[in-house]
């Protein structure tokens, strides 16, 4: 299937160095079309709904805001919702979003041991934005990857 | 010449060609030539080449415009007053601005290419702004997430007030192929002209604070950039409600320890509330109880927010906001000096002491803070 013009010029943007200095990809070498359907597939085999697994990222976040920055228990998680300066376009231009940095692991793995994308998810509004409107997860190796098998084991 | 190479390679020659082209084209037609930039009325005035965004052609003549994302377009941190027309404000500039800021002209330095001579305001503070070099004399775990780096400038000095910021250039690593240059308050002392200290907690995802945390050794060099902001200590009699957590304890450790040195503002008291959610996250407990023993105007309230049983935690507990709600209601005195505010960390936070202290009667306009974002 051909790709749309406003889908390739989202994918150029997802290089590292154009949004974020990271880029939205990490080391994988799947086209970010791949990436979606994959995962897009992934999310069925687990049972998982983008809305509700969105809903309830921003469920944590709210919840986590409690903490006023410090890390919060919530359930069996520990949720830490943090700030950093400024707002990150979304690669597809369809919003602008606060930048800020969710983490998300269980109670009894410490951070120092966390791996990110096994042990923990890390997150942002516009990692919610992705998820929800455009269903894409980012690439494996970035920090921000939305993992399913790992939304499946902690969130639900 | 093998026939199946003959397609490709005349592709390839043709691509060569078209690129070698728009390099030339691009060249002569985005000559802008020599500029004049002239700031504050002609305070300041710069020779320049044109055609690069502004906030990098002032970084090159060392105007240090704040910048939490280098150029990026993504922090809003470089405004600047464009007294003359560059023509309407970019889409990528809007999300920043309030409708005031547009119709004054303010403007993201990163997003201005300098095309012509420019007349621009910045705030005369950023003309001590430098940019140091550094080495990485010494760095300490403060807890598992947070790390006090400790730079020894290589030359030169810098002068600041307690409060301020720098800017950190970290340089490409892993796959971050480009320097980013991240805001960290300074916890060390203004008399100490030769050193930086910084309080570093790793953000997961990070891209500062991973390189801190993961790849920096002592012995490294690194470039810093400074100083910056306005959040210090007013001239008032007026006791000092210092409210922070984790990082956020950079500015504060700064400043009360210039205090206690230089004795200034002999009226204020000081009440320093530091919360954290267990003893493994809290860090200077003794030196900032020691720092009460010795100095009878500072206060140092300590509280945990999920303390285990196994901690034994003799001091408050509760979320740092409950906590600071039950010392101004029951134990901060009331006098005729009044109270102000100082604030450090996460809109979040801030928001939430906000709501405290104005419930409290400390209005809006005596609260200070730094807001991380």
């Amino acid at each position: 299937m051909k790709t749309s013009p406003a889908d390739k010029q989202a994918f150029q943007r997802m290089a590292p160095g154009v949004i974020t200095a990271a880029g939205f990809l990490g080391d994988d070498t799947r086209s970010p079309e791949r990436i979606i359907e994959e995962d897009g597939i992934f999310f069925d085999e687990l049972g998982l709904d983008f809305d509700v697994v969105a809903d309830r990222l921003e469920e944590l976040q709210r919840k986590g805001e409690a903490g006023l920055g410090e890390p919060i228990t919530v359930g069996k998680l520990l949720v830490q919702s943090g700030d950093a300066r400024g707002m990150l376009p979304c690669p597809w231009g369809d919003g602008f979003f606060h930048k800020n940095a969710v983490s998300v692991r269980p109670i009894d793995v410490p951070l120092d041991s966390c791996v990110e994308g096994e042990d923990m998810l890390i997150y942002s509004e516009l990692s919610v934005h992705l998820l929800r409107v455009h269903h894409f997860c980012q690439g494996r190796g970035s920090p921000f990857r939305l993992e399913p098998s790992l939304i499946k084991r902690l969130l639900f | 010449m093998n026939p199946i190479l003959v397609g490709p390679l005349t592709v390839a020659g043709i691509s060569t060609v078209l690129a070698l082209i728009i390099a030339v084209l691009d060249k002569l037609l985005n000559n802008y030539g020599e500029v004049e930039i002239s700031i504050n009325g002609g305070e300041k005035k710069l020779k320049v080449k044109g055609g690069s965004p502004l906030l990098g052609t002032l970084a090159a003549e060392n105007i240090f415009v704040p910048s939490a994302c280098g150029g990026r377009g993504t922090c809003g941190a470089c405004k600047c007053k464009i007294v003359s027309d560059v023509g309407p404000h970019l889409p990528t500039e809007t999300p920043f601005m309030s409708q005031k800021e547009i119709e004054s002209n303010i403007h993201l330095a990163c997003q201005v290419k300098v095309r012509k001579s420019l007349e621009i305001e910045l705030p005369r503070e950023l003309f001590s702004i430098k940019k140091y070099k550094s080495h990485v004399e010494k760095i300490r775990d403060l807890t598992h997430d947070i790390k006090e780096v400790l730079f020894s400038l290589d030359e030169g000095e810098i002068e600041f007030v307690s409060g301020q910021y720098v800017q950190i250039v970290i340089p490409p690593y892993g796959e971050i192929k480009e320097s980013v240059q991240r805001a960290y308050s300074m916890s060390s002392v203004p008399s100490d002209r030769t050193h930086v200290e910084l309080l570093i907690r790793l953000v997961p995802g990070g891209i500062a604070t991973t390189y801190v945390h993961k790849f920096l050794k002592e012995g490294d060099a690194l470039e810093l950039v400074g100083p910056f902001g306005e959040f210090r200590v007013h001239d008032t009699p007026a006791a000092m409600i210092c409210v922070a957590g984790g990082s956020g304890m950079a500015p504060f450790k700064s400043i009360f320890y210039n205090l206690y040195e230089t004795n200034a503002f002999p009226e204020k008291e000081i009440w320093y509330f530091f919360g954290a959610r267990t003893s493994n996250d809290m860090f200077y407990l003794d030196e900032l109880r020691k720092l009460q023993e010795k100095w009878p105007r500072f206060h140092f309230v300590a509280a945990l927010s999920e303390p285990s049983p196994e901690e034994h935690w003799q001091g408050d507990t509760g979320l740092i906001t409950d906590v600071l709600d039950r010392y101004l209601q029951t134990k901060v005195p009331k006098n005729d000096k009044g109270w102000e505010g100082y604030l450090c960390g996460s809109p979040g936070m801030i928001n939430a002491c906000i709501n405290v202290m104005k419930k409290n009667g400390i209005t809006e306009d005596k609260i200070y803070y730094d807001k991380f974002a």
